[in-house]
């Protein structure tokens, strides 16, 4: 496998705004790793102004854009260090390695592709889709939030497809009510896909996974685990596989689903 | 300005300067070499390796803690064949020494992994790992006992000229007493301290963080408690030392050489910063030139007290 040269690169902080409850998407000036991010990988950010808490923290990437040098990550107000990433202000500065990990590769060939994002699941699927897309694969999208007000890619995604995603809300305030497991299988059975796609809380993956296996069809997850270096190094993130124990730092994030030991 | 000496020996082991990484914390050098070429250090120290290989802890292995985190990888790795085949291999070309950390679950197991390594000229010297607090079998329950560290230190001095160090766990009563049975038992340096044993809670859930739920404290938090064993063990034998525990800086790194150090280690400050390594051996020159040291080793137990 081609080495995945990663650099450490102080970041800017353009912008950090809240788009839904609890939701936010911090803009990073960060050029050296923007050039090169391929879709599903994430940068390991050292959030400031917290020395007592020593770890940086994985955030897949939402959005990137080579030319301008910049990216965009969506994250939840979730822990302490999301907590303090609210308090992000333009001009700050924040240290990150990247782009780190193995992303998402559709087989060779697909022609279509069904992509399910479960909460913040949604955003390292975008830049995916764009991809997907511009390589004149016919994408359909499937999001799940807990409310309406939750569903802080949906713009993005019609804008992207220049149709609305298909949506499911916990609450039932938009969209299909319920999980958005159901509208995925509806269209896993209309039609014939040649990959899927999906990031979220690791019980949606997993049921994604099966559903996917039962269609005999290729299936992608993108894996999260408590991380340390980042790097490879360390062993902390490992995912149980059929191939042992892997690194979801390199080895991932995005496994193929039908090696996963759930 | 003079040019700073910062050659040191660690029991015959030859470093360009006093600085190596922690084992487990820098894989064999590789995943780092994006930011530090592994040639700057004075030696890598390898993760740790068992005859066969191991699969490690169930997830999760970590839990950050203040100033620190807890660790319980449970020395997951490859075997000696891939230590060679890949990792021995991928240093072969680079001008660093290799230090070895070697494991076990049993004595024997450890004798096995050197005689597998020790007609391999690309092995420097070892680490003799009777310190893991995350394994049933092994580890630490080989290095908390006195008489237990001479049996295994001398079972794998019998089975290597090369230099051995012996890295020593602090979750012991009287670290002094097991710095002298190591270095009586054959050891040619001592590298200290392993991870405190910890464990980390989570209370809403009712539930201990780590799978395994007790695991390895490691970074700033426990420099304190290294740096008076250092001391402790630095008064206590002759053999030459590999300080570490917690050291982010140059600053820290020195003040473990004037502990008694002579060698240190960079390990969780890795994480923290990819350039640590790096660093800490400019922060280290950088004190010398400013306090007009000329040899790095007069800091080698150089504290007034």
């Amino acid at each position: 496998m081609e080495h995945n040269q990663l650099v450490c690169e102080d970041a800017r902080v353009l912008a950090n705004e809240g788009v839904g409850p609890r939701l936010f998407v911090v803009s990073l000036e960060s050029p050296r790793i923007a050039a090169r991010l391929q879709p599903g990988q994430f940068v390991h950010l050292q959030v400031p102004g917290m020395p007592d808490h020593i770890l940086r923290r994985p955030f897949s990437v939402f959005d990137c854009d080579p030319q301008a040098g910049t990216l965009d990550i969506l994250y939840q107000d979730l822990g302490y260090g999301s907590h303090r990433m609210t308090d992000l202000c333009a001009g700050d500065v924040a240290s990150q390695i990247g782009p780190v990990g193995h992303g998402w590769q559709a087989p060779t060939g697909t022609e279509r592709a069904l992509l399910i994002g479960g909460g913040v699941g949604a955003a390292p699927l975008f830049l995916h889709a764009k991809a997907l897309l511009a390589a004149g694969v016919a994408v359909d999208v499937v999001l799940g939030a807990a409310t309406k007000a939750a569903l802080a890619t949906y713009d993005a995604y019609t804008a992207l497809l220049g149709h609305a995603p298909v949506v499911a809300t916990d609450d039932g305030s938009f969209g299909f009510s319920g999980f958005c497991t159901q509208p995925a299988a509806d269209l896993l059975a209309a039609h014939a896909y040649d990959h899927v796609a999906c990031c979220g809380p690791e019980p949606l993956m997993r049921i994604v996974a099966q559903m996917a296996a039962d269609a005999q069809v290729e299936c992608q997850v993108s894996m999260e685990r408590r991380m340390a270096c980042g790097v490879g190094a360390c062993l902390s993130c490992v995912v149980d596989t059929t191939d042992g124990k892997r690194r979801a730092c390199v080895d991932g994030p995005v496994f193929e689903s039908s090696k996963v030991v759930w | 300005m003079a040019q700073v000496n910062m050659a040191v020996n660690l029991g015959g082991l030859r470093m360009k300067n006093p600085v190596t990484v922690a084992s487990g914390t820098f894989g064999a050098g590789q995943e780092y070499n994006d930011f530090v070429p592994v040639d700057e250090l004075g030696a890598v120290t390898t993760k740790g390796v068992s005859l066969h290989g191991w699969e490690g802890n169930a997830s999760p292995r970590i839990a950050e803690t203040p100033s620190g985190m807890l660790n319980s990888i449970g020395l997951q790795n490859p075997g000696v064949q891939v230590m060679k085949d890949d990792y021995l291999a991928w240093l072969a070309p680079h001008d660093v020494p290799v230090i070895v950390n070697v494991s076990g679950h049993s004595m024997q197991e450890y004798v096995d992994v050197i005689e597998a390594l020790d007609d391999d000229d690309r092995v420097d010297a070892y680490e003799v790992n009777i310190s893991c607090p995350n394994v049933d079998a092994g580890g630490m329950t080989f290095g908390t006992h006195a008489p237990s560290v001479e049996k295994v230190v001398g079972a794998c001095r019998a089975a290597t000229n090369k230099p051995m160090i012996v890295k020593l766990s602090p979750n012991v009563t009287d670290i002094a007493e097991i710095a002298r049975a190591a270095e009586a038992s054959g050891a040619d340096a001592i590298s200290l301290i392993n991870t405190l044993l910890g464990m980390a809670i989570d209370a809403k859930r009712r539930k201990p963080v780590l799978a395994r739920v007790v695991g390895g404290l490691s970074g700033p938090a426990v420099k304190p408690v290294a740096l008076r064993m250092v001391w402790e063990v630095h008064k206590a034998v002759k053999v030459p030392l590999l300080g570490m525990g917690g050291i982010v800086t140059g600053t820290d790194a020195v003040e473990f050489m004037l502990a008694g150090a002579t060698a240190v280690a960079v390990g969780t400050a890795n994480f923290m910063n990819p350039t640590a390594t790096h660093d800490v051996i400019e922060g280290i020159r950088r004190y010398c030139d400013d306090q007009g040291v000329t040899d790095v080793n007069e800091l080698i137990g150089g504290l007034q007290c």
